[in-house]
Order: C-alpha cells, then sequence, then structure tokens
C-alpha cells in the first residue's frame, strides 16, 4: 500500500522543476495536542495542489504556517530553495504568499478599484490617489482573471462570488505567485465555481502555484494537478488527479482507525428502525437565501441529524426556523399548525429552542452566568419583578442539569471555557421545556468530556420527548447522535438515511 | 453591576477560600466591584478636599446648594441611564427639556392656547412622543442614534423658539414654582431634591427589578445576543428613549419652576452636565454596564466639583471652567484604569 502510494506520487510530479515551496517535516503542538505531527509537503511552479481531510486533520494549522500566523516548532520550510521562517502575516505577504480566506476581507463599500488595489493605491507625484491609473490598472487586473465588470461600482453590490475573483485579483497583483484558497466554493452558485475554476486555470498558466483546500471533493478533483490528503495531523499521501476518484480519497482521509468506535462509523452503524412518534415539526418546501427547496419532518422524540459541509444551507434553515431569516416559501408546521416565526421572541413563544453555532452571537459574557440563564424566559420564570434571589435559585438548578463547571451562578459567563459557556447557552433554553430543539454545531471546539456531557443531556431530552434537529459539520456527531439522517449540499437535501446501515464514506460522499 | 452577593454563593470563594488570604479576597472583591467603588473614591476625596479647602462647604445651606444644583441634572440623567445601558446615545435632552419648559409656560399663559396648569401634563405627553418618534427611527428604521437625536436637538430648539416667538414666558404654573424653589423644603432637604431622587429610585427599581431593566442590559451587552434569546430589543431601545424623552421633559419643567420663566434660549448646558454626569458615575458609553447607583455617584461628583470650585479662594473666576474640565477629565481617567483592572482580573479568574 505505502509502495504504490510513493509510486504514484512519483508519477504526478513535474519533470524538471524543483518545488517553489516545501515543507519538511513540519512538527507543530498546541499544548500537549500535536496540530501537525512531521508533514511533508511539496508545491511546484505552474501547479494547482489540493489540500483534503477532515476538520482538524491539520490543514488549517498547515495554512497558518505558510500564510505567517503560526511559527512550526520542528522542521523546514524551503521557499524557493532557501530556508525560510515567517515572523508575522506581513512577512509572509512579502514572499509573496497571498490568501483568500472563506470569510472575504474586503471593504464592500469601496469601490472595485480600491478593492484591488487596498493599501497600496497609485498615486500621482503629489502624494494623491491616482484615480485614473488605479481604474485602469484594476480594469485591466480583472480582464487578465476573465472579469468585465465596472470597476467604480461599490464591492458590495457584487455577488459573492465576483468578489472572491476581486479579492484574487488584488492578492495576485500584490505580487503573491503562491495563492492559498480556502474553501473558496462553499458559497459559490455552480456557475459562478465554474467561472473561478477558468480563472485559476488562467493564473496557473501565467506561472503562479495555487493551493486548493476544500471539504467538496468534486471541485478538488475538478481543479486540482495533484492532492494531498492529511489525516490525524499526518500527511496520509500526495497523489497525481489522474485515476483519483472521490470515493479514494475518502477512504484515505478516513483511513483505518484502530479506534473502535470510528471503526464502527466505517463499517458503517445500523439506524433504528424508524419511531412512530407524531410529528413536531414538518418542513415543505422551504426556500430561502441559501436554502434551495427542503423537506423534512421531525417527530417527538427524535434526534433528526442533518449533515453537510460549510454553507449547504444547514444554518440557513435553523435561520428560518427560528425567525432569523424570512424565507421566500414553504410550509413549515409545529404539532400540526402551521407557523412562521417572524423573530425569535415570536420562535421562543412556539416552543422552539436554538442553539447558535456563534457563541458570540448567543453570550453574555461580562455578565453573571444566571442572568445569561434566565434571559430566555424571563417572563415565565419570574412575572414582571425580577427577584435575583429567585433568579439564582433557577439558574443554579439548571446548572445542576446542564453540568456547568464551576457551578457558579455570580460568575461572569466569559470565566467559563468554551464547552461550559455552552452549557450555559443550553441551560438557558432548558428553563422551560422545549418542544423542537435546534442544535447547531452544539459541540465544535469541545473536549470529548464536555462534549459527552451535552450529548448525554441531549439524548435525556429526548426521551422525554423533545424534538431535536441536530446540525453539524462533524460527521462523528450526526452518525453518533441520530435516529435518522440527512445530507444536505448547496441547499438542498440530497439523501435520507434512515432505518438503515450509514457510515461516514456515504455521509461524506452525498454531501 | 454591583449586587450585593450572599456570601456563600460568590462565585468560587467556595472550593477555593481555604487557600487564599483575606487581601486577596478583598482585592478581587474591589477589582469586582471597580466600576462602582472608583466613582466612589473620587466623591469621596473630593468631599474631604472641599471641607478641608474652604469653610463653607460643609454648612447645611451650600449642601442644599448643591442637591438643587444637581436636581433637574438628576432627573435628565436618569433617563439618559437607560439609553446609554442600551448603548445609543440621546443629544436631543437639553432642547426637549427647553421646549417642555416652553409649552408648559405657553399653555398656562394662554394667549393662544389655554389650559392652564393641565398644560404641564400635555407637555409632558409631547416630549414623550418626542422620545417615542426618536426611538421608532433608532430602532425600527434604524437611523443611528447619534444622528436622529442630533436632528431632534435642532428641531426641538427650533420649536420652542417659534412657540415662544424667541421671547422669555414671565408667567409659569405655580405648581412648578412651588416645586422647584430653592425655599421649599421638607426637613430641610429642599422638594426639588426630593423629587428628583424619587425619579432616581423609579429608574433603579425598574433596571435592577424588573423583566424591562433586565433587557435593557442585556440589549446593550450582545444585542444580537439578546435577539436570539427572545429579546425585542428594538422595542427595548425605542422605550429607552421615550423614558429619556419623559425625563428630559421633567427637568425642563423644574427649570422653568425655579426660574419662574421659560427662556427658550436656556439650558443648553443640560445637555454636557447629564451625559458627564452619568458616564462619570461609571455607565458605559457601549452599553450593558453601569446603573443609576452610578449614576447618583456621577452627580454627585458633578455637583460638588461645581459647587466647591466656586467657594474655593484664589481662584480666577475666568479660570474656573477650565478647572472644572481638568477635574473632570481626572476622575474619567480614574475609572478608565480602574475598569482596566477589573477586566485584567476577571479574565485572570
Amino acid at each position: 500500500m505505502a509502495a504504490t502510494i510513493a509510486g504514484q506520487e512519483a508519477a504526478g510530479r513535474p519533470e524538471a522543476a524543483d518545488p517553489i515551496l516545501s515543507f519538511r517535516a513540519v512538527i507543530k503542538r498546541f499544548g500537549g495536542a500535536t496540530a501537525l505531527d512531521g508533514v511533508d509537503f511539496d508545491l511546484y511552479p505552474g501547479e494547482v495542489h489540493g489540500l483534503v481531510g477532515e476538520n482538524g486533520a491539520g490543514k488549517s494549522t498547515l495554512m497558518k504556517i505558510l500564510s505567517g500566523v503560526h511559527t512550526p516548532d520542528a522542521g523546514d520550510i524551503v521557499l524557493r530553495g532557501q530556508s525560510v521562517r515567517f515572523a508575522s502575516s506581513a512577512d509572509a505577504k512579502t514572499h509573496g504568499i497571498g490568501m483568500i480566506y472563506q470569510e472575504l476581507a474586503c471593504m464592500a463599500s469601496l469601490s472595485v478599484a480600491e478593492n484591488v488595489f487596498l493599501g497600496r493605491q497609485p498615486t500621482t507625484p503629489l502624494g494623491i490617489v491616482d484615480w485614473r491609473r488605479m481604474r485602469r490598472e484594476a480594469a485591466e487586473h480583472l480582464a487578465v482573471l476573465g472579469m468585465n465588470l465596472d470597476v467604480t461600482a461599490p464591492m458590495g453590490s457584487l455577488s459573492l462570488g465576483a468578489q472572491q475573483l476581486v479579492e484574487i485579483a488584488r492578492v495576485v497583483f500584490s505580487g503573491a505567485d503562491i495563492i492559498v484558497l480556502d474553501e473558496p466554493t462553499s458559497a459559490l452558485s455552480g456557475p459562478e465555481a465554474e467561472r473561478l475554476f477558468t480563472a485559476m486555470a488562467g493564473l496557473k498558466a501565467r506561472g503562479a502555484s495555487l493551493i486548493f483546500i476544500s471539504h467538496f471533493l468534486e471541485d478538488v478533483l475538478a481543479v486540482s494537478d495533484r492532492v494531498t490528503v492529511l489525516k490525524n495531523s499526518r500527511k496520509v499521501a500526495t497523489l497525481p488527479r489522474e485515476g483519483l476518484t472521490k470515493h479514494r480519497l475518502i477512504e484515505l482521509m478516513l483511513g483505518h482507525e484502530a479506534d473502535a468506535l470510528a471503526e464502527s462509523y466505517e463499517a458503517g452503524i445500523a439506524l433504528p428502525p424508524l419511531a412512530a412518534g407524531r410529528p413536531t415539526l414538518e418542513v415543505r418546501d422551504l426556500i430561502a437565501p441559501g436554502v434551495a427547496g427542503v423537506s423534512f419532518t421531525v417527530r417527538e422524540g427524535e434526534i433528526l441529524g442533518i449533515f453537510g459541509n460549510l454553507g449547504a444551507g444547514m444554518t440557513e434553515t435553523a435561520r428560518v426556523l427560528f425567525g432569523r431569516l424570512t424565507p421566500t416559501s414553504g410550509d413549515i408546521r409545529l404539532g400540526g399548525q402551521p407557523i412562521r416565526p417572524r423573530n425569535p421572541a415570536e420562535a421562543r413563544n412556539l416552543g422552539i429552542a436554538y442553539l447558535s453555532e456563534n457563541r458570540r452571537a448567543t453570550l453574555f459574557p461580562r455578565h453573571e452566568i444566571y442572568k445569561n440563564i434566565t434571559l430566555a424566559h424571563l417572563d415565565h420564570l419570574l412575572g414582571p419583578i425580577v427577584r435575583q434571589p429567585a433568579e439564582v435559585v433557577i439558574a443554579t438548578q439548571s446548572i445542576r442539569r446542564t453540568g456547568v463547571r464551576p457551578a457558579s451562578p455570580m460568575l461572569p459567563a466569559g470565566n467559563l471555557s468554551g464547552g461550559n459557556q455552552q452549557k450555559v447557552v443550553l441551560a438557558k433554553w432548558l428553563t422551560r421545556q422545549p418542544k423542537l430543539l435546534i442544535l447547531n454545531e452544539p459541540t465544535r471546539g469541545m473536549d470529548v468530556g464536555a462534549k459527552r456531557e451535552v450529548l448525554d443531556l441531549v439524548q435525556a431530552l429526548k426521551a422525554e420527548g423533545v424534538a431535536i434537529l441536530l446540525l453539524s459539520t462533524e460527521p462523528e456527531t450526526v452518525l453518533a447522535e441520530s435516529d435518522r439522517v440527512l445530507v444536505m449540499s448547496k441547499g438542498r437535501i440530497t439523501r435520507e438515511f434512515a432505518g438503515e446501515r450509514v457510515s461516514k464514506n456515504l455521509l461524506m460522499a452525498h454531501a | 453591576m454591583a449586587h450585593e452577593v450572599p456570601q456563600g454563593l460568590g462565585a468560587p470563594a467556595g472550593e477555593r477560600a481555604g487557600r487564599r488570604s483575606g487581601t486577596e479576597d478583598a482585592l478581587r472583591w474591589a477589582s469586582r466591584n471597580a466600576r462602582i467603588l472608583a466613582p466612589l473614591l473620587t466623591l469621596l476625596c473630593m468631599v474631604i478636599f472641599f471641607s478641608l479647602a474652604t469653610d463653607v462647604f460643609l454648612t447645611t445651606q451650600n449642601l442644599q446648594n448643591v442637591v438643587t444644583q444637581i436636581a433637574p441634572i438628576a432627573v435628565a440623567a436618569t433617563g439618559v441611564t437607560f439609553v446609554l445601558l442600551c448603548a445609543e446615545i440621546d443629544l436631543g435632552i437639553a432642547s426637549v427639556a427647553t421646549f417642555t419648559g416652553v409649552l408648559a409656560a405657553f399653555f398656562f399663559v394662554g394667549e393662544t392656547i389655554d389650559l392652564g396648569s393641565w398644560g404641564i401634563a400635555v407637555a409632558l405627553l409631547i416630549a414623550a412622543l418626542i422620545g417615542a418618534i426618536n426611538g421608532f427611527l433608532v430602532a425600527y428604521v434604524g437611523i443611528p442614534s447619534f444622528m436622529m437625536t442630533l436632528a431632534m436637538l435642532t428641531i426641538a430648539r427650533g420649536l420652542s423658539v417659534f412657540v415662544s416667538e424667541g421671547k422669555p414666558i414671565f408667567e409659569v404654573p405655580p405648581v412648578l414654582k412651588s416645586l422647584g424653589s430653592v425655599g421649599s423644603q421638607v426637613f430641610g432637604v429642599p422638594v426639588i431634591g426630593l423629587f428628583a431622587l424619587a425619579v432616581l429610585l423609579v429608574g433603579e427599581f425598574i433596571l435592577s427589578y424588573t423583566k424591562f431593566g433586565r433587557y435593557v442590559y442585556m440589549t446593550g451587552a450582545n444585542r444580537e445576543a439578546a435577539e436570539m434569546s427572545g429579546v425585542s430589543t428594538r422595542r427595548v431601545i425605542m422605550l429607552s428613549l421615550v423614558i429619556s424623552g419623559v425625563t428630559a421633559g421633567m427637568t425642563g419643567l423644574l427649570f422653568i419652576g425655579r426660574l419662574s420663566s421659560a427662556n427658550p434660549a436656556a439650558g443648553e448646558d443640560l445637555l454636557i452636565s447629564t451625559i458627564a454626569a452619568v458616564v462619570l458615575g461609571g455607565t458605559s458609553l457601549f452599553g450593558g454596564e453601569g446603573g443609576i447607583r452610578n449614576t447618583i455617584l456621577g452627580l454627585l461628583i458633578f455637583g460638588v466639583l461645581s459647587n466647591g470650585l466656586n467657594l474655593l479662594p484664589n481662584i480666577p473666576i475666568t479660570f474656573k471652567q477650565a478647572l472644572q474640565g481638568i477635574v473632570l477629565l481626572a476622575a474619567l481617567l480614574l475609572n478608565v484604569f480602574a475598569l482596566r483592572i477589573e477586566r485584567v482580573r476577571i479574565r485572570a479568574d
């Protein structure tokens, strides 16, 4: 096996060229955890190099080292034949490394031309911005990428895909010849992604080297010359695109774990037979920004897991159900009654609770834990008069139930660890039993113990008859907790698994 | 917020108190309550300084003066506290106060519309309506409160001049005169001071003991999170601006009572005094932290300082305003440093 991989690797290497960038046995540790364990990585001039791996495999750490955010603990980075170590991201930039992050860093209110020349506007000899030259050159730069647009238009008026290309233009024409694209296609429509691939091919033809990081394996296969697979902080293989399939990539990404639990996902786990509970939530043909016609049902005492990659439309679906996003059309029923919550207060009053994926949008870090917990049902818990002792009693019960540590209701919530902050937010929604609990990435970034506690609590709620919608980009979480599993991709449900065997491979193959 | 905390509940004290010294506990307590202790310390220093530096500061009559001076500001400051806690601002308070006073006098004189003393209620209703317009346009339409209330400042000022034809009105409802005059006292306390205290206490009750009060804090602390917890943050912001309009209106009524006339050109320095007092007390301009207890301390600091500087001998009268500004700046710096210590310690916990 190892021998064949090595053979293929040699075959995919472009002839007669030295790599422009090489990682040699790079090691990076954070505290006790090893994020990169002796990783080798070569990038050749004029190559598009795909980088894939599960969440936590080490992709982001590798790119953060390349972009100067982190420094490696051991190993070498060789750039154009010279050993380098970047002191900062500015340093990496001056070495010709350009990053395009998933969250675009553009200025929506400035013009396209200003964005292309962000931070290095051409000036006249008098030190005044040379607008005419800026517009002309911006238009030229964009034309190279196959873009023909009004450079005086505000950036915010462009589609996300167009903004991304403008950002690429900025990075390329500020002198970068190694360009890293992190999940660039997750928010793009099909034609927009095609346009991006064309632009990438154009850059490649001009001799630039591109690293393409994505969960969307079809996209990786469509655009890369070679693909490197990372797993558990190590490199599994670097393979040429020819002959590579999505199935093979998934196999390499998941590998053959010694871990018994993971092995069971590997072989697939059997979902329980369909429960016959009454439907709590019924969604029919829901269309909203990012959601392209979704139908599903969650029953009483059932956990419906939805797996998908970032940008699959899961968060948008949840936001519609919680009254934070207005749907274009569709039918939503709760307990048989049609509902259309216009704001979270209405959704809450209907018995819907939502644990957002964004903890910053749910926590009051400078306020006491008890205030965080009682807020959602203040009226119901206490009536119009707020009495601190009564609040603390309620919060203490809630803390005990969710296992917040330290169990001190007077402590500012910001003092807690991430996992315990999440428990506080969950405790807030459990001061009154919800009919429907929507969990969006409930355990992201939590250690194993805290994760187990939160998920045990979710199982207990299920046993009490709460309908639970579990959204996650982590296939393990969805597989371990769900009674039924849906897979979402680009705003649609691509597959439903019920009463059958399902594995991580299968989930990822449909995402 | 500095709620009194029952000992046993005092955070991680329970688990680790055994190993920690008393001084460390005291320091921890002080850093957690820095937002209230810093202005308290400032106030104490000023009182001690002016008591020693002048003969008259600690006399009953002078203290009555201090109370009478800060009472009208205190009423407006109550409403401003709500608005600042929401992380918004109301720049229109001084003009709304003047306009309300002019309206009350205008209705009382009754050349055009004769409402007698009922004009007071109508004037206050109009102040509330102004607050509601501010609130609606800020919370529901999305005009930043800074710009909205700046516009309202100009509108209200213009309307005062329009209604009064630019001239002071020298007849005011007698009930306001008896409320506002320095002479009206109960057990040696000026009635205007008692009135202001009552308004402050109602404000404290709402902010600390009602659902709406909690929503005000949480909206200011993290609007997105409040919204995601089912708080109608728009309604909270709108109501806070209504409250601010009403309290500004009441301040205007106290002013015309104290001066026995309504002058459309007067009262503009109320804006700076009020916001200075609230912020000096430690209420955050960024919302979510502070409260009426802080505002009371800020008012006292402000009142003691303006009064005390006037009593100091050997300071040229022309320099006093600049000096007042410098001392206020020093007090603000103390606040900032105290809160920085608080933040560092909370992170270290």
